[in-house]
């Protein structure tokens, strides 16, 4: 045991010499390299903004706000590979609740399983999923806020960052955030985050859930 | 053979059985339990197989609390009995299916509900319902006697009255009736 601090090196995939996960403290890393990805909430609605990288003239940009279900909808930032991934899991876990219950699946539910689908990745030698996510809905319980991360971490919240320089855009959010403010301001806020993180005229694709029709759309 | 009857109030549910175990000609126990509470908000009155019943109820009852336990809210009615609705449905795929024909009466935000579930898996909402072998008999009292404004006192009265007809007539129904009662949830009013 006198040789612990070896271990590190020798197993990347276990604990590092300072007793953090080497791979998913790398996966946090890929994440904050990803495009920012915002999700705010409000009592009266649920917002998920994400910025689009710009690409070349002929290639269409990807696709980063997805509905899950009717009533949920998500976003994420990191590989798009593994964010795709990771929506694909959470809107079979939807489908899954409607055939074993018939009734919809509630949004914290859905994060606790992506969580624990995630936590998965940390516990044996391979990639953990390089991807942060997202997920706004309403339920039985109302309207929901979650962030999941490569971790199997989850948060609710009313306020969330991720990707690129997320940092400043939460910062932006936590100090123009108001829970009485318009769809339109929301998006307003949203943008005004990416743009402050970013420093430059962002595109954004925004999501929008309410506590009036209670389904997600995506805007524009 | 038995005979159960559930009734959906406006105050709630209301669920009522006959006490008679039948073993082929004889009488195998005169005191049965037929009526399983899976909480205190719901029920399940059994027709059929006792055991296969026992075993539905009781994945049940540790299926529907852990799904409590883990997203914070309890399973409505309708949720819980499409549970049970599955089980019976992989136990008939499976050719051995659960000879059963349960009602599953509870309630949840939005009040009162009966569901008839049986082996093929098949579940159907009503507002009254009965099952075993004295089910034609009680329908008599219940079609007869139900409306849509009945009360918990009414409709014990009417279980009772449903189910002791049966036992009058139908050998496979007798010894003494049960009656279980599910008043609604209290509602928390904003103050």
């Amino acid at each position: 045991m006198a040789e612990a601090g070896n271990y590190g090196s020798r197993y990347p995939y276990f604990y590092g010499p300072e007793g953090r996960l080497v791979l998913v403290d790398s996966a946090l890393e890929a994440v904050r390299r990803g495009s920012t990805t915002i999700g705010i909430k409000t009592p009266s609605f649920a917002l998920l903004a994400s910025h689009i990288k710009p690409v070349r003239q002929l290639i269409d940009p990807a696709e980063k706000i997805f509905v899950i279900d009717g009533h949920v909808g998500a976003t994420g930032s990191g590989y798009i590979g593994d964010i795709l991934q990771l929506i694909e899991e959470l809107r079979l876990e939807a489908q899954k609740h409607r055939l074993n219950f018939e009734s919809p699946i509630d949004v914290g539910s859905l994060a606790k399983h992506l969580g624990s689908f995630l936590h998965n990745y940390t516990i044996y030698a391979v990639r953990p999923q390089a991807a942060s996510v997202i997920v706004a809905g309403v339920d039985q319980t109302g309207l929901q806020l979650y962030q999941v991360d490569p971790s199997g971490t989850f948060m609710r919240g009313s306020g969330f960052a991720i990707g690129q320089s997320s940092d400043i855009a939460l910062d932006v959010i936590q100090h123009d955030y108001s829970g009485d403010m318009s769809v339109d301001q929301a998006v307003a806020l949203s943008n005004k985050a990416i743009e402050k993180a970013l420093g430059e005229r962002p595109v954004v694709e925004v999501g929008v859930i309410t506590t009036q029709d209670k389904q997600f759309q995506k805007l524009r | 053979m038995t005979t159960i009857v559930g009734i959906k109030t406006k105050e709630g549910v209301v669920l009522g059985s006959d006490k008679r175990a039948s073993k082929g000609f004889f009488i195998g126990s005169k005191i049965t339990q037929k009526i399983a509470k899976i909480d205190d908000t719901l029920a399940v009155a059994i027709a059929g197989q006792l055991s296969d019943a026992e075993y539905l109820i009781k994945v049940s009852k540790a299926e529907r609390k852990l799904i409590e336990l883990r997203r914070g809210f309890p399973l409505t009615v309708k949720e819980s009995a499409r549970l049970i609705a599955n089980l019976a449905y992989s136990g008939m795929k499976n050719y051995q299916p659960y000879f059963v024909e349960l009602l599953v009466a509870g309630v949840d935000q939005e009040g009162g509900h009966i569901f008839a579930a049986d082996m093929s898996g098949a579940i159907t909402s009503e507002d009254f319902a009965s099952s075993g072998s004295g089910s034609p008999i009680a329908y008599g009292v219940l079609e007869s006697t139900y409306h849509k404004e009945i009360t918990n006192e009414e409709a014990k009265q009417i279980a009772t009255k449903a189910v002791s007809a049966a036992m009058e007539r139908d050998p496979g129904s007798g010894n003494g009736i049960d009656v279980l009662v599910i008043p609604n949830l209290v509602l928390e009013v904003a103050a």
